[in-house]
């Protein structure tokens, strides 16, 4: 593995990173606040990266203007999204076993994909050109714009999230729910609405994963896949830990890159060849970290009781 | 507890612990099993959907025990079913076995590498133990595509029984119904003895079952490997009926297909992987025949229509859970309370 091949995995994996961090960080919180492991989030991502792609198309307005109407209609309809999940599906199913919730989610994202796929078709869609889509050097290193666009948007969403939960009256009751929820409760905070927050802001931290992706690949429906490495994400850096969460993303998407891509372009058996074995490291990533360390890096070791 | 039929008693204890325990539990079975050997005639052309309904009833008995008894969730039971139809495919192309030997043979094998999933159960539970199925069944996946599949199909031999060689739809399903029945009579007298109550003792809290003394791994990797070896057989069969095999046929899809039958069909009941295949695939059949009318009618609905059963399935597994979560079993135990005492209802 040359030294250039490694530093270049390491700048793109640290700006796909960033964007799985964005992507992950709507699932710890979710799962923290809520403790429903969400497996509709990769179709929330697609929502965002879809219907951005469609506002900005279809707006008669100067592109720039369009794009950034777009992202706050997305943004808007984001969080209604996640308002009426709440509402409609995961009120009516609280306190339920675990296999429920898991199984209600997968229908939701059968369903959120179902409309997407209906609506707008199998091929991939691409975002006019927002963006110019050059490449910039960093010494001998180089990186298109847009990877270096959604690392800073990502970055600027994790501080933006870090600073709500830590100072904002709505993100202490968050945080005070996540902690001890009968608790909480009882000292008024009221759970239902902690609940439908904790899905819109995941639904906006996926539709803002999806429109960075979709700005740097376009979108199709295959893009929910990136739900499930986000999910790696989590498992890797702590289900219920947010900085985990961003950590575990940027962790990812340099193995991802740097080992996935090395094994993809280097490594040949006589009789069969390894590629694609990029998109299978999240699923490895998960399975190792299950075996050595199952609540990950930061998140809280469960201890059961009888 | 339904009302039973006045003047059926049981009179000695060999029919208490009897699987049917009174007679119009009996003559119901025997007119099911009547039904069913008759169905080729009844259905005529029909007959793939039973077969169908066959293959994907036996995987799903396994997916019933794992997750309905055990409380083991799975995401990645189409994995196991393809460990069992790349078994097949190799023993009977490679090896030259025959169907009757590749037939168990898929299930061991499948058998064995759910024992080694099933493995890590005991220190991962709940969400991370189907998170980790779900890593399982990509990483399965790749790894068929890689090696023995390609991106193109297996062609599977047509079974031949004996000197028979089985062709057709008829013959298949003849050699279906067996294995059908046994796997469903396999499970019910499982479920009774003390594997069942000990799987559903891991189920409802698993450190207090250990307290009581049922060793958590064993139970927890025998449910593994139980449910792998339905799958493996259900598999199997699939691929010696379909002929042809490809990573495509044991995608996640299928896996979750797996999940939505047992949750139609009702988790903790040994009717419900049946009827909710049987449900899963009717619908499936139902919407790949009305859609296409439907486009006929509204052009405009051209391109929804790809993503109906998509829309169709995920709506009705959320309307089930929220309603109904016993699922169709449940209903129809309702229905026939409803009727025991019908039309004096009070």
């Amino acid at each position: 593995m040359s030294l250039q091949f490694a530093l270049e995995g390491v700048v793109i994996g640290l700006a796909v990173g960033s964007i799985y961090a964005l992507i992950a960080l709507g699932f710890a919180l979710l799962y923290k606040s809520t403790k429903i492991l969400n497996l509709a989030h990769g179709e929330l991502v697609l929502f965002g990266g879809y219907l951005a792609i469609a506002l900005t198309r279809s707006l008669p307005l100067p592109l720039l203007l369009a794009f950034l109407l777009a992202i706050i209609g997305t943004l808007a309809a984001a969080a209604l999204l996640g308002f009426a999940i709440e509402r409609t599906i995961m009120r009516p199913l609280f306190g339920q076993p675990a296999l429920s919730v898991i199984i209600v989610t997968l229908a939701l994202g059968y369903i959120v994909r179902g409309v997407m796929v209906g609506v707008w078709g199998g091929d991939t869609r691409q975002f006019p050109p927002v963006l110019p889509a050059d490449v910039i050097h960093l010494g001998s290193l180089t990186m298109p714009r847009v990877g270096l666009v959604s690392a800073l948007v990502a970055l600027a969403l994790l501080v933006l999230f870090s600073l709500f939960f830590r100072y904002s009256l709505w993100g202490i009751a968050m945080r005070a729910a996540a902690n001890e929820q009968l608790t909480a409760s009882t000292l008024g905070v009221s759970l239902t609405r902690v609940f439908a927050y904790a899905w819109a802001f995941a639904a906006i931290a996926g539709s803002v994963g999806g429109i960075l992706l979709g700005l740097w690949l376009g979108v199709n429906f295959a893009l929910n896949f990136v739900g499930l490495k986000a999910l790696a994400a989590v498992i890797l850096g702590g289900l219920d830990s947010i900085p985990g969460a961003i950590l575990g993303g940027l962790i990812l998407g340099v193995v991802e890159n740097v080992i996935g891509g090395y094994i993809d372009a280097n490594v040949r058996f006589p009789g069969f060849s390894l590629y694609g074995f990029k998109e299978i490291t999240p699923f490895l990533v998960i399975l190792i970290v299950l075996m050595i360390r199952p609540y990950g890096l930061f998140g809280t070791e469960h201890v059961e009781r009888l | 507890m339904s009302v039973r039929p006045a003047g059926d008693f049981k009179t000695s204890y060999a029919r208490d612990m009897a699987l049917l325990d009174i007679r119009f539990h009996r003559a119901g079975f025997g007119l099911l099993l009547l039904v069913l050997g008759l169905a080729p005639l009844l259905l005529g052309r029909y007959l793939f959907l039973l077969n169908a309904i066959g293959i994907f009833a036996v995987g799903a008995i396994g997916v019933s025990l794992l997750t309905g008894f055990a409380g083991q969730i799975s995401l990645g039971h189409a994995a196991f079913m393809a460990v069992g139809a790349y078994t097949s495919w190799l023993a009977t192309t490679r090896f030259g076995l025959p169907f009757l030997v590749a037939l168990p043979l898929s299930g061991v094998a499948a058998f064995v590498v759910g024992a080694v999933v099933g493995l890590p159960s005991l220190r991962i539970k709940g969400l991370y133990l189907a998170i980790a199925t779900l890593a399982f069944q990509f990483i399965t996946e790749y790894v068929i595509i890689h090696t023995v599949g390609g991106s193109g199909g297996n062609v599977v031999p047509a079974p031949r029984v004996g000197g028979l060689q089985i062709r057709g739809e008829t013959q298949f399903y003849f050699l279906l119904l067996p294995v059908w029945l046994i796997g469903g009579i396999f499970a019910a007298n499982l479920i009774r003895g003390r594997v069942g109550l000990a799987l559903m003792a891991v189920r409802d809290r698993d450190y207090a079952a250990q307290v009581l003394g049922i060793n958590l791994l064993y139970y927890k990797v025998l449910a593994f490997a139980l449910a792998a070896f339905y799958a493996g057989i259900a598999g199997s069969l699939f691929a010696h009926y379909n002929r042809v095999i490809s990573s495509e046929h044991f995608s996640i899809i299928t896996s979750i297909d797996y999940i939505a039958m047992i949750v139609i069909g009702g988790l903790t009941s040994l009717w419900g992987p049946h009827l909710g295949a049987a449900f899963v695939i009717l619908l499936s059949q139902v919407l790949k025949i009305v859609t296409p009318a439907v486009v006929a009618l509204v052009p405009a609905f051209g391109k929804a229509a790809t993503s109906v059963r998509e829309i169709a399935f995920g709506a009705m597994l959320i309307g089930l859970l929220i309603w109904e979560p016993g699922g169709l079993a449940m209903l129809l135990r309702k229905f026939k309370r409803y009727l025991d005492l019908w039309p004096f209802t009070y």
